[in-house]
C-alpha cells in the first residue's frame, strides 16, 4: 500500500529529464489512443439515433426552472411537430472529439489560472512560465472546440427546414467560447503590449484570473439558460446517457486527448526553460567577451569586425591595425 | 511596530496621523471631484461622446422606414452607447494618474491600498451616473417614446425607475471592473485599444443579462417583471463575484 504523501514526494523529485522522457511517451501514447478512438468512433459505435427526430414539447424547458432571456413574445419560436436533421450520422462522429476537446481547453484555462495565482503569491518567474505555457495549450485547444464545434453546428443544427436551427446568434453558448477565444488572444495582446518582464507577468497573471471566472460562469449558462435551439448541444446529449459502443472511444479519446494536452504543454514548458538558459549563457557570453577585449584594448576592433562582417566586406582596414 | 522600530522610523510615527479609512476614502473622492470641476475634462467628452453615437444611431437606422420595430434592439442600443462612453471615460480617469504621476503620490501617502480601488471606482461609478442622466433620456425620446409602436400604443414600455436601476447596476459593474482594466491599459503601450480588448469579454456576461433585462422592460409584454427580475438577480451575481475579484486583485497591480 503505497502512502499518498510518499506518491506525491515521489512525484516531485521528478528531474526535468525525467518528465521530458514522461511527456514524449505520453505524446505518443496520447496519439494512439486518440487514432484508436477515431477509428473505433467510425467502426464499432453504434448510431444511437438513426432518425434523429426532436419531440418540440420536450425541448420547451419549463421556464420554471431556467433563466428566461427573453419574454415568451420575442422567444425564437420553432415551427410545430417534429425536427429531423439532415445530417445525424456526421454529427454523432464529431461528438467524439468535441467534446474531449472542448473539456481540455477548460482544464487546461484552469491550469494556467492556478500557476497565475501560484505567481502572484511567490513571484516565482517559473510559475508565469508555466501559466503562459498553459494558456498557449488553452489556445490550441480553444481552436480545436472552435473548428469542430463549426462542424458540428453545419451538422447538427441545420435542420430539414433548411435553415440553421434558431438564430446562431442568439445561442448564448456559441458566443461564450467565442469570448473565451477572445480572453486568451487578449492576454497574448496585453502581454505584448506591455514593458519589462515583471509587469508582463503580473498583469498576465491578474487577467488570467479575472477571466477565468468566465469558465464557471459559461458552465452555468449551457445549463441555466433557457436553450434557442432544440437538443443540440453534447451536454443534452450526456445527459441522456450512451450506449456502451458508443461510451468506449469516447472515453479512450478523453484519456488520450488529456495525455497529449498534457504532453504538448510539458513540452512547451521545457522548450522555454531551455531557451531562457541559453539566454543566460549568451548574457554570459557577450559579458566575457567583452571584459576580455576591454582588457585587451581592442572593444573597438571587435566592433569594426562585427560591422564588416555585416557589410560581407573586407577587413583590411583592421588587419592593418592589428599589424 | 516591529518594522518601524528596527530601522528607526518610530521617531516619525507620531507624524503620521492615525487617519480612519473613511477620511482617506473621502480625501481621494475630493481630490477626484476637485480635478473634474476644474477641467470638466472627463463628463464632457464622454457626454458629448454619447450624443455621437446617438447621432450614428440615427444614420445607421435612417434607412429601415416605418414598419421597422426600433423598441426590439433598443435595449441593445442603450448598452452599447454606455459600453463606448464609458471605455473613454475609464481611459481619461487614469491618464491623469498615470502621466502626472498621482497613482505614485497616492502609493506614498499613508493610504490603504483598498481605499484607492474603491475611491477610484466609486468616481467613476459617479461620472458614468452623471452622463448617463444626460443622455439616456435623450435616447429614450428618440429610440423608445419617439418609436412608431409606441406612438400608436402598440407597445407599452415598462416603469422607468426599472430602466434606471438596471442601468445603475450595469454601471457598478463597468466601473469595478473598468478602474482594474484602466489601471492595467494606462500602463501599457496599446492604451484605448487595450482597454477595449480587456474590457469587453470580461463584461459579456453582464451585458448579455443588461440587455435582457432592459429589452423586457422596454417591450413591455406580458410577464416583463419576472424576466427583468431574474437577469437583474443574474447581473448583481455577476457584478459582486467580479468586483469581489477586481478588489482583490488591484493590490497586486498597484506599484509593480
Amino acid at each position: 500500500m503505497i502512502r499518498m504523501s510518499d506518491f506525491l514526494s515521489k512525484l516531485r523529485n521528478i528531474s526535468q529529464g525525467q518528465e521530458l522522457k514522461i511527456a514524449i511517451v505520453l505524446a505518443i501514447l496520447g496519439g494512439i489512443l486518440t487514432t484508436v478512438a477515431f477509428v473505433m468512433a467510425f467502426t464499432t459505435a453504434n448510431m444511437q439515433y438513426h432518425d434523429f427526430t426532436v419531440n418540440l414539447p420536450t425541448f420547451q424547458t419549463n421556464p420554471e426552472t431556467r433563466i428566461p432571456l427573453a419574454t415568451p413574445e420575442f422567444q425564437p419560436q420553432p415551427p410545430d411537430g417534429t425536427v429531423n436533421y439532415l445530417n445525424p450520422w456526421f454529427s454523432q462522429k464529431i461528438f467524439y472529439f468535441h467534446v474531449p476537446v472542448a473539456w481540455l481547453s477548460l482544464m487546461m484555462f484552469t491550469l494556467s489560472a492556478i500557476f497565475a495565482a501560484i505567481f502572484l503569491k511567490t513571484r516565482n518567474p517559473k510559475s508565469d512560465l508555466r501559466s503562459r505555457i498553459g494558456m498557449e495549450t488553452t489556445l490550441i485547444f480553444t481552436l480545436g472546440t472552435m473548428i469542430s464545434g463549426s462542424m458540428w453546428t453545419r451538422a447538427a443544427w441545420v435542420n430539414s427546414w433548411g435553415e440553421m436551427a434558431g438564430k446562431l446568434l442568439s445561442e448564448p453558448r456559441l458566443v461564450t467560447y467565442t469570448v473565451m477565444l477572445m480572453f486568451v488572444v487578449a492576454y497574448f495582446v496585453l502581454r505584448r503590449s506591455v514593458d519589462g518582464e515583471e509587469k508582463k507577468a503580473t498583469y498576465g497573471a491578474v487577467f488570467t484570473l479575472l477571466a477565468w471566472l468566465i469558465v464557471p460562469f459559461s458552465y452555468a449558462f449551457t445549463r441555466l439558460t433557457q436553450h434557442t435551439i432544440p437538443q443540440a448541444h453534447p451536454a443534452d446529449a450526456l445527459n441522456t446517457g450512451m450506449d456502451p459502443s458508443n461510451l468506449l472511444p469516447f472515453i479512450v479519446c478523453i484519456f488520450g486527448m488529456s495525455m497529449l494536452g498534457y504532453a504538448i504543454y510539458t513540452l512547451r514548458v521545457a522548450e522555454e526553460k531551455k531557451r531562457m538558459q541559453l539566454e543566460v549563457i549568451k548574457e554570459d557570453l557577450e559579458d566575457a567577451l567583452s571584459d576580455s577585449h576591454k582588457q585587451v584594448g581592442h572593444a573597438d576592433l571587435m566592433q569594426q569586425y562585427s560591422a564588416a562582417a555585416v557589410l560581407g566586406t573586407a577587413t583590411d582596414k583592421t588587419e592593418n591595425k592589428e599589424a | 511596530m516591529p518594522a518601524l522600530k528596527a530601522t528607526g522610523l518610530d521617531a516619525l510615527h507620531p507624524v503620521l496621523p492615525n487617519i480612519s479609512s473613511w477620511r482617506q476614502y473621502k480625501a481621494i473622492l475630493r481630490k477626484d471631484i476637485a480635478q473634474e470641476l476644474r477641467t470638466r475634462e472627463m463628463v464632457t467628452s464622454m457626454g458629448l461622446y454619447g450624443m455621437l453615437v446617438l447621432v450614428i444611431y440615427y444614420i445607421a437606422l435612417s434607412q429601415t422606414g416605418l414598419d421597422f420595430d426600433v423598441t426590439r434592439i433598443a435595449a441593445g442600443l442603450l448598452l452599447l452607447m454606455i459600453v463606448f462612453t464609458s471605455m473613454l471615460g475609464l481611459n481619461r480617469s487614469m491618464i491623469h494618474e498615470h502621466d502626472q504621476g498621482q497613482l505614485e503620490a497616492l502609493l506614498l501617502a499613508p493610504i490603504d491600498r483598498p481605499i484607492i480601488f474603491l475611491a477610484k471606482a466609486t468616481t467613476n461609478l459617479l461620472f458614468l451616473l452623471i452622463v448617463q442622466i444626460v443622455v439616456v433620456p435623450v435616447f429614450y425620446i428618440m429610440y423608445v417614446s419617439g418609436s412608431l409602436p409606441v406612438q400608436l400604443g402598440e407597445i407599452v414600455p415598462g416603469p422607468w425607475w426599472m430602466i434606471a436601476l438596471g442601468l445603475t447596476i450595469g454601471s457598478i459593474g463597468v466601473a469595478g471592473v473598468g478602474t482594474l482594466l484602466a489601471t492595467i491599459s494606462v500602463n501599457s503601450k496599446g492604451r484605448d485599444f487595450i482597454l477595449a480588448v480587456l474590457f469587453i469579454p470580461v463584461m459579456y456576461p453582464l451585458l448579455l443579462v443588461l440587455v435582457a433585462a432592459l429589452n423586457a422592460v422596454i417591450g413591455g409584454a406580458v410577464g416583463f417583471e419576472s424576466v427583468f427580475w431574474m437577469n437583474i438577480a443574474g447581473a448583481a451575481i455577476y457584478n459582486a463575484v467580479v468586483i469581489a475579484a477586481a478588489f482583490v486583485l488591484y493590490d497586486f497591480i498597484l506599484g509593480v
